[in-house]
């Protein structure tokens, strides 16, 4: 059976499996670029591993001198995000803070790589950065301030999805996606669709699909196998800590080479501590160890001493779908971008596209590299509009 | 990597709990609970447990979750009768080896232990909500250059807790509910983008903060400290306040 | 192009087929899970429909002295009876619940004392007790 046009001039239909951000930023950007997307998520919107992340929307800084190509990506979404979705962010820039010498030592070649990652950055006294945040390590040496800020995890992207669904995307929750309807045709193999289970009903139905775009983060190998390729996705789990306390405004980084528990950041009345790194196979089982917690406190307290008493508010755990070889001892060696997988290129199978890695600062961007590769496969020729485009507000998926 | 001391672990540690689960699907003529025995460790939330469910004993059971920390506000349920957030309930805490899991109430049912909460949000956008507002945190702090002032976000996080605890919303539908009371309260304190005249408007009403008969419910059930009772009495100390000005202002105008 | 095969699922936005599960009436006299505030509503739900029921009862007996002074005093044996002093005690408790929480509730109502309205229930309990103790005795000694 080969993929014939039922409809003449109607627009081709594309079926996302994933409902985190990255799924709701393909759906919406797909949508504005006119062709039409259902987007089936087993869970609520954003369970997986995007309602569960830090909460940061990045500078960049934090990559600066060792992925300078995340950096300059993440400083550029960052002012699009600021742009097109006002009011979802608590924007009061953030410190990266120098406690040991060794800190003070690492800040020019720090100052100098955010300069050159266009990233304004700008150096902040021991004094001054005290008076900025009281309860700051009050032997820190120096700090420097950049354009950080706080994003609520789950509100965020949920506006795309309300957004996407303003503009015509059907979004189903509850429905899983349980295997892919493969046709074997004389170019080869090719997917037309996905076989889903709606949970909410028990029904098990078939959506046809001009393409399917799997976004399902740490479970992209697991959708990948139903349509029979391959691709290289490794979870990597951090572990986070919430505690009762809004002990800063800003958001407080450690001045170093990338590490564990490094980032302490607030959240309405929370304070919330992150993370760490080791690499699973099972994203459904992913632990909460209690030496990860500890190091949460002590590298937390290092920077804000008042982290130590606290009061515990929730830990857990959240998995990064990050791209690389099986092998990778941590996982913080693996390249913090994202990459788009066309598997007919690489695979021989047609109609379907893997986008995975990334982090939730960069959602807007990764879905624009995906729907710019479905475009073409498609052949549609539709710019992408989403740099600009006003998101509604997240209530507006309710209505 | 080996981990030993998974926190929150559902398994191998010897606790035994029986869930006894709400399950409802589309179609069922009526509802019925399902039962589940988990081990639970010291910090296994009820969040946990019912994942854990979901992952290895029984995949079609549905529930909301997101942010794993009570800021979402997306797993709001009923354990035991009472309104929690289920990622930060312990299992440990609620002291019952038996562990009634029901959706909240006093909103649509989707399925399972999902609502719907399309009425919760209709009133909500009656009001108005800002999002945003001046950190009330750390007042001497000094401000960053290039920030007027630090903002955070509002304390609500949306989950319905106190719509589902109010004695009156479980019977009347057309009262606007705790929720989107303190928000109007909200408006008016820091009005940002939103009037707070109109906003009094809409709550100065049969249906409005005056539907309101002091259970406190809603601010116990309020896992973010919004105190959605106090801001309905702030409401309504506002408006009777405004009442008698303009009965006996009026007469010396 | 394909043909969308997406079918219509039972649940339109949980307005057709989904039921609301609003708690309904029950959810006024339902005790499980309730706090200190949730019980005093429970108590003058209870206690304002207790005394409705009373005055209907009272006025009825009232009617009695349209009767004569043999259909009275019949009825007034009856009401010095220790199980009628028993419920005149319940009447008494009902009256001072309602009307004590009544006071919480009007001035809580209207923005005042807000903060310790926990405690005001309590102290007015406490009183409520009292004064419903001083009222036993004093029924009890008269019958």
């Amino acid at each position: 059976m080969t993929r014939e046009m039922s409809h003449a001039g109607s627009a081709p239909h594309v079926v996302i499996v994933g409902g985190g951000g990255t799924g709701g930023a393909v759906a919406h950007d797909l949508v504005l670029r006119g062709l039409r997307v259902t987007l089936v998520e087993r869970g609520e919107l954003t369970s997986g591993t995007t309602g569960r992340h830090h909460g940061l929307l990045h500078s960049g800084a934090r990559y600066a001198v060792k992925d300078r190509e995340s950096a300059v990506e993440c400083i550029e979404e960052n002012r699009i995000l600021r742009r097109i979705a006002p009011d979802s962010f608590e924007l009061n820039d953030g410190l990266f803070v120098a406690i040991t010498a060794e800190d003070e030592a690492y800040e020019p070649l720090f100052f100098e790589s955010c300069l050159a990652s266009d990233i304004p950055a700008r150096r902040v006294t021991r004094e001054e950065a005290l008076r900025l945040e009281p309860n700051l390590n009050p032997e820190l040496r120096c700090a420097v301030q950049v354009p950080d800020g706080t994003m609520d995890a789950m509100r965020l992207p949920l506006r795309f999805f309300a957004t996407a669904k303003r503009n015509g995307a059907t979004i189903r929750p509850f429905t899983e996606a349980v295997a892919m309807t493969i046709v074997q045709g004389p170019s080869g193999r090719c997917v037309t669709g996905v076989s889903v289970q709606d949970h909410t009903s028990g029904r098990r139905y078939d959506i046809g699909a001009d393409l399917v775009v799997n976004a399902a983060g740490p479970w992209g190998e697991k959708i990948a196998r139903m349509a029979d390729v391959d691709v290289p996705i490794q979870p990597s789990p951090g572990i986070l800590v919430a505690v009762r306390g809004r002990f800063c405004n800003m958001v407080v980084n450690r001045l170093h080479d990338s590490g564990d528990g490094d980032i302490v950041l607030p959240q309405r009345e929370l304070s919330v501590i992150g993370t760490s790194s080791w690499v699973t196979d099972d994203p459904d089982h992913l632990a909460v160890p209690a030496d990860h917690v500890e190091m949460m406190f002590r590298e937390g307290s290092a920077m804000i001493p008042a982290i130590r008493s606290a009061q515990t508010r929730a830990t857990w755990s959240a998995a990064r779908p990050l791209i690389g070889e099986r092998g990778a001892s941590s996982g913080r060696e693996l390249s913090r971008t994202f990459k788009c997988f066309d598997h007919a290129a690489e695979e021989g199978v047609e109609g379907f596209v893997t986008i995975s890695g990334g982090k939730a600062t960069t959602l807007r961007a990764m879905a624009e590299a995906t729907a710019d590769v479905v475009c073409k496969k498609l052949g549609i020729e539709s710019p992408c509009r989403t740099r600009e485009y006003p998101l509604l507000p997240h209530t507006a998926y309710y209505a | 990597m080996d981990h030993h001391n998974d926190t929150h672990a559902t398994e191998g540690t010897g606790r035994p709990i029986r869930f006894r689960v709400f399950r409802y699907k589309q179609g069922d003529r009526a509802p019925y609970f399902d039962e589940f025995t988990l081990e639970v460790a010291e910090e296994t939330t009820v969040l946990d447990a019912l994942t854990s469910i979901r992952n290895r004993l029984d995949p079609t059971l549905i529930l909301r979750s997101s942010c794993f920390h009570a800021s979402c506000g997306t797993c709001g349920m009923r354990v035991n009768d009472r309104e929690v957030m289920a990622c930060v309930t312990k299992v440990i805490d609620l002291k019952s080896s038996v562990v009634k899991v029901e959706p909240i109430a006093n909103q649509a049912l989707v399925a399972d232990l999902v609502t719907d909460m399309v009425d919760f949000y209709a009133k909500f956008n009656a009001i108005g909500l800002a999002l945003v507002r001046d950190s009330d945190w750390l007042p001497d702090a000094a401000e960053p250059a290039g920030i007027d002032s630090y903002n955070r976000f509002e304390n609500c996080i949306e989950c319905g807790l106190c719509l589902s605890a109010c004695p009156i919303v479980a019977s009347d539908p057309r009262y606007l509910g705790p929720a989107a009371l303190a928000a109007a309260w909200r408006a008016v304190e820091e009005p940002r983008e939103l009037d707070p005249e109109a906003v009094l408007r809409l709550t100065d009403d049969p249906q409005g903060s005056w539907r309101c008969h002091v259970a406190f419910e809603c601010s116990e059930a309020c896992p973010s400290n919004v105190d959605p009772a106090g801001k309905i009495m702030l409401l309504r100390r506002r408006q009777a306040a405004e009442r008698l000005r303009s009965i006996f202002g009026g007469r010396h105008g | 192009m394909s043909e969308q095969s997406v079918e219509r699922t039972a649940v339109e936005r949980g307005a057709e087929g989904a039921s609301t599960r609003r708690r309904g009436v029950i959810g006024w006299v339902d005790p499980r899970g309730r706090r200190l505030g949730g019980w005093a509503f429970i108590l003058n739900r209870l206690t304002g429909l207790g005394i409705l029921l009373y005055l209907s009862f009272h006025l009825v007996v009232l009617s009695l002295l349209a009767r004569g002074p043999s259909a009275w005093d019949g009825f007034v044996s009856v009401a010095m009876s220790p199980v009628f002093l028993f419920f005149d005690v319940v009447l008494i408790f009902g009256l001072l619940a309602h009307g004590l929480n009544g006071i919480r509730v009007t001035l809580v109502g209207f923005g005042l004392v807000v903060d310790r309205q926990k405690a005001m229930f309590a102290a007015l309990m406490v009183l409520g007790a009292i004064a419903l103790i001083i009222a036993a005795i004093r029924i009890f000694e008269v019958g």
